[in-house]
């Protein structure tokens, strides 16, 4: 008394249970391979972070209608080892250079990417970097940085081959002030007139 | 029954989505299973969510880059792992960035490969919908119920 229906749903069944009991004992292990291996404290160091601030007028730098907005880059120094993320579960990890700085409330607060790296092989997670450029060129909510002091970070983020995905951070940490705006070219000056003559 | 279930737990209007777009792989491809869960208050920087931008009925996935947040708002920029550029160019004209309480439907928490192709394939494959189609239509005139 059994129809095609009834057998193919019991195939189907079936085997997304097994499907599922397997996935949960992947997910289980590798937890516990991150925990055995103290992923949640690894080293870092973040040196010499250099920041420079321009004025940027472009919409792809955050300014609307034409009028000017402070861009800021890094240039940074990282020394880490990211190996024991890597488990029989990581498809790949996620680090982001992360600088967080205060908002203009006290409750309010910031915190941007400026340099990120997608890892796919553990032989390519002990890292050491030099005079390494940021990625992003970050802008403010606001119009400028105000030399706000900042906070840098390392985070990674663990994209697994089934399961959760997993977060942390290293503990190297640096701190730097937002500098000013370098005024010496005659262009960004000249612009920076021009934009406050004329209305877009 | 279980959808509207796992919606009201998540508190999302969709708490699965399968993977459109290259834009995060090698991470997440083309037919991978997402899990969303839409009860944080804030979002962290890094996180991967799905927002969908008014005016455009296509829900989008790619990682939070920068987040402003005062008490009662907070602003996200994303940008696709695989994208060279953030998602400005996706916006509407004049938006600088997502809110988190009105464009977001989720945040991507788990992970599921390969599952949804079969989605992808009803939606987007004609023979493979018409197969299907007729594999049923087979089924029923045979079954002796």
């Amino acid at each position: 008394m059994f129809s095609i229906y009834q057998r193919g749903q019991y195939i189907v069944n079936f085997s997304l249970t097994l499907v599922g009991l397997i996935s949960l004992f992947i997910v289980a292990s590798s937890w516990a391979q991150l925990y055995t291996n103290n992923v949640f404290s690894i080293d870092s160091s973040i040196s010499n972070v250099t920041p420079t601030a321009n004025i940027k007028f472009s919409r792809r730098f955050g300014s609307s209608g034409g009028k000017p907005k402070e861009n800021t880059k890094l240039i940074f120094d990282l020394d880490t080892d990211l190996t024991p993320l890597w488990n029989w579960n990581t498809k790949q990890v996620f680090i982001y250079l992360t600088v967080e700085y205060p908002g203009k409330k006290p409750e309010s607060s910031n915190k941007v990417v400026y340099w990120d790296k997608i890892i796919t092989d553990k032989n390519g997670a002990n890292l050491t970097l030099s005079n390494e450029l940021s990625k992003y060129s970050v802008w403010d909510v606001e119009e400028s940085f105000r030399n706000r002091e900042a906070t840098v970070k390392l985070e990674w983020n663990i994209q697994p081959y089934v399961g959760p995905l997993v977060y942390g951070a290293t503990l190297g940490k640096s701190e730097f002030i937002f500098p000013d705006v370098v005024q010496n070219s005659k262009k960004t000056k000249e612009k920076t007139k021009n934009s406050r003559n004329k209305n877009y | 029954m279980f959808w509207k279930l796992l919606s009201v737990v998540s508190n999302s209007s969709s708490p699965i989505v399968v993977v459109l777009s290259g834009s995060m792989e090698p991470a997440f491809q083309r037919g991978d299973i997402l899990f969303l869960w839409n009860r944080f208050r804030q979002n962290k920087v890094g996180d991967v969510v799905v927002y969908e931008i008014v005016g455009k009925q296509i829900p989008i996935v790619h990682r939070v880059l920068r987040e402003h947040h005062s008490l009662i708002k907070q602003l996200l920029l994303t940008k696709g792992d695989n994208n060279p550029v953030d998602d400005l160019g996706l916006y509407n004209y004049n938006q600088l960035y997502l809110n988190k309480d009105e464009d977001l439907l989720g945040t991507v928490f788990g992970y599921f490969p390969f599952l949804g192709y079969i989605t992808i394939l009803i939606t987007e494959n004609q023979y493979f919908k018409y197969a299907l189609l007729g594999f049923m239509a087979i089924t029923t005139l045979l079954g002796n119920e």
